[in-house]
């Protein structure tokens, strides 16, 4: 769990890498999220009140009743917030410039955080729409969807 | 209720890196706040400390903190793995029990030890968030994105914010970063993560901090004028910046009605917000007007000690009260992405 | 780590598997440093305090008890020779990255002229013979090869400049002489 290593000036400075291999159950929800993306498909929830939220939680944020019925929903969205990164760090989703974005889509109330490789920074804007870039390969995880890319 | 006051407050100065350990820190703190306090130190009814051990990577460091308090004999004590500003909530409710008239609250954060920009990606949720792993800093951008749009606010307003804390940080031996900046001459930097440029992010500090609380009486004996806590709340808003309008701050507006800010006039406020925006953010869910002085230490953009900023902008305001002959000082602590936990504190001079 | 599916989520596993990794950089303290240098000079120092005097190794630039900060004004030598006041045996799992084959014995010692324990220090010989109360002496490393990274004080311990403690073979301490100082 600790892999110690030295740096430079080892009498002063050292350092060490913590690790933690977790593996995090999912439930019902999270659960079909993650198995939607696990098939390539976009799954929300529906709320009492008739509001979806994607990605789902099993609680509506707004009143914290039970969120009820999944909803299937397209690839594709609309940006809200956006934030250009012109230097991403190594543990970023893209290793080149690209957006961090909240993306609503179509059919949901609320917004999923992720990238968008919008290639320029003049490509990315509030009302950009976008869709997803699926990974190769899937495995029920959030990086199953790859980045968000403009349509059109 | 019972009457509790902040009689005593030591913080130390904020660096981008403290050499010694993080109990060595907090050590000289602790005593500098008893001293202060005039309270004896077996006398403490209660400790309550504040810090985090993803800082520095040390598992139970706050176990090892609990050596600057002396605890022999044992110490009733508690820690929260959140700010201090929240371990002086827990203290205050604690007082509130009627059978010890005196807390010492403490905190400490060594954030040189790792790349904040990566550590705090660990709060966030696992399973839709840290594994894309967004930093502090772009979250932030996403939320001052949401300000700029909604609220007609400019660029240059988050400037004039950094501009006005560097300037009153000038007079703080306790902060890390001040000087005179035009908002002209901020402007003209790069964007680090658009549209928040360097100067609208806080700088990494290392620091610690104590404050010492006493009860009634107790207070008024041991201190000439304490800063008595006339209110004290915390809300906090969903986790998700993917579910809320993140251009206002509904925990904060709640918070500070709960504790009562408008009940009398506010002639200062210490607001620990980190970022520009979030100053913005915070003057406006708390009905802040030009009249009140925000942060005349700095705030947070001056020295962000992480674990320590909320509780060192409760023990300015009390200084403001105790030593500036103010009357009302209010406070403000925040946590978690985008302002999303939020905790005020009204403080009143008697 | 992958069961098999347990509802009509179609994933491979009922777990989401994450593995977090944090860097983080370790720096010396002053009083460290001064530490670390004693142990490549073959000496193993503590800071005694000027109220109870206990003696603390390795130093931590206070008395915990009496909270009063120490200097180098208060350091003295301890020996290198002392008690085994506590000890275990371990049994190395062979989890990802354990570098342990063999079971072996990590102590606590009481060293001569200490107050507090220095511990988990590798015990040579059988691990049958390992006891509370047996006296040991430091086998340290060649001092060529006491390098700063090797003497640094990780955390709680002492650094690596002793190779291990071998037993020396005198009488057993008697408990009560040790027995305040078990950890």
């Amino acid at each position: 769990m600790f892999y110690f290593w030295a740096v430079a000036e080892a009498a002063v400075e050292s350092g060490f890498t913590l690790e933690f291999p977790y593996k995090r159950s999912l439930g019902p929800v999270v659960g079909a999220f993650l198995g939607g993306l696990y098939e390539r498909r976009i799954v929300g929830v529906r709320t009492a009140e008739g509001r979806v939220i994607c990605p789902p939680f099993e609680y509506d944020p707004d009143t914290g009743d039970a969120t009820g019925e999944l909803v299937d929903l397209p690839e594709t969205g609309t940006v809200h917030e956006w934030a250009w990164v012109s230097r991403p760090l190594r543990k970023h989703p893209l290793d080149r410039p690209f957006a961090w974005a909240l993306v609503q889509i179509d059919g949901a109330d609320t917004r999923m955080l992720h990238a968008v490789d919008a290639g320029d920074r003049g490509r990315i804007a509030r009302g950009v729409r976008v869709k997803v870039r699926w990974a190769d390969e899937t495995r029920g995880h959030i990086t199953d969807i790859a980045c968000f890319e403009p349509v059109g | 209720m019972r009457d509790v006051a902040v009689v005593a407050f030591a913080q130390s100065p904020s660096r981008p890196e403290v050499e010694t350990t993080e109990t060595q820190m907090l050590f000289p703190i602790i005593t500098e706040a008893i001293e202060q306090s005039g309270i004896e130190r077996r006398d403490i009814g209660f400790w309550v400390s504040g810090s985090c051990d993803y800082l520095a990577g040390a598992p139970f460091a706050f176990v090892s903190n609990l050596e600057a308090t002396g605890a022999w004999p044992p110490i009733p004590e508690s820690h929260v793995e959140m700010d201090g500003a929240w371990a002086l909530y827990e203290a205050y409710t604690r007082l509130q029990h009627g059978d010890v008239d005196t807390a010492l609250v403490f905190c400490s954060g060594l954030s040189s030890r790792s790349d904040l920009r990566e550590t705090l990606a660990v709060q966030l949720d696992p399973y839709y968030l840290m594994p894309l792993w967004p930093d502090h800093i772009s979250l932030a951008a996403l939320q001052a994105r949401a300000f700029l749009d909604h609220n007609g606010a400019t660029e240059r307003d988050m400037a004039e914010v950094a501009a006005r804390s560097l300037r009153s940080a000038k007079d703080n031996p306790n902060a890390q970063v001040s000087g005179d900046h035009t908002a002209e001459e901020l402007l003209g930097a790069d964007y680090l993560v658009e549209p928040l440029r360097p100067h609208d992010c806080p700088p990494v500090s290392d620091a610690a901090a104590a404050v010492v609380l006493a009860v009634g009486d107790r207070a008024r004996a041991v201190c000439s004028r304490p800063a008595w806590i006339r209110g004290i709340d915390t809300r906090t808003d969903p986790h998700s910046p993917g579910v809320r309008d993140l251009a206002v701050s509904p925990s904060t507006r709640l918070a500070g009605e709960k504790a009562g800010v408008h009940s009398g006039p506010v002639e200062v406020a210490e607001l620990a917000a980190p970022f520009t925006h979030q100053e913005l953010i915070v003057r406006e869910a708390l009905g802040l007007g030009d009249d009140v002085e925000i942060n005349p230490s700095g705030g947070a953009l001056a020295a962000n000690p992480i674990m320590v900023s909320g509780l060192i902008r409760i023990g300015e305001a009390f200084r403001q009260i105790n030593e500036r002959g103010r009357n009302r000082v209010i406070a403000h602590a925040t946590s978690g992405p985008c302002l999303q936990q939020n905790l005020v504190c009204v403080l009143e001079g008697e | 780590m992958s069961d098999q599916t347990q509802t009509d989520t179609g994933l491979p596993g009922k777990f989401m598997q994450q593995m977090v990794s944090l860097d983080y950089r370790v720096l010396a303290s002053p009083l460290q440093q001064r530490f670390d240098a004693g142990m490549r000079a073959g000496r193993i120092t503590g800071h005694k305090c000027p109220v109870c005097s206990r003696v603390y190794v390795p130093p931590k630039g206070y008395c915990p008890l009496d909270t009063v900060a120490t200097t180098e004004e208060h350091e003295v030598d301890v020996g290198d020779e002392g008690i085994v006041t506590s000890f275990t045996v371990l049994t190395p799992i062979q989890y990802r990255g354990q570098r342990e084959r063999q079971p072996y014995a990590l102590a606590s010692l009481l060293l001569d002229g200490a107050s507090s324990t220095v511990g988990q220090q590798r015990i040579a010989g059988p691990i049958e013979d390992v006891r509370t109360g047996m006296r040991v002496r430091a086998a340290w490393k060649p001092e060529a090869e006491r390098t700063a990274e090797v003497s640094a004080m990780a955390q709680w311990g002492i650094g690596k400049a002793i190779e291990h403690w071998e037993p020396t073979g005198d009488p057993d301490a008697a408990r009560d002489h040790y027995a305040e100082h078990i950890l």
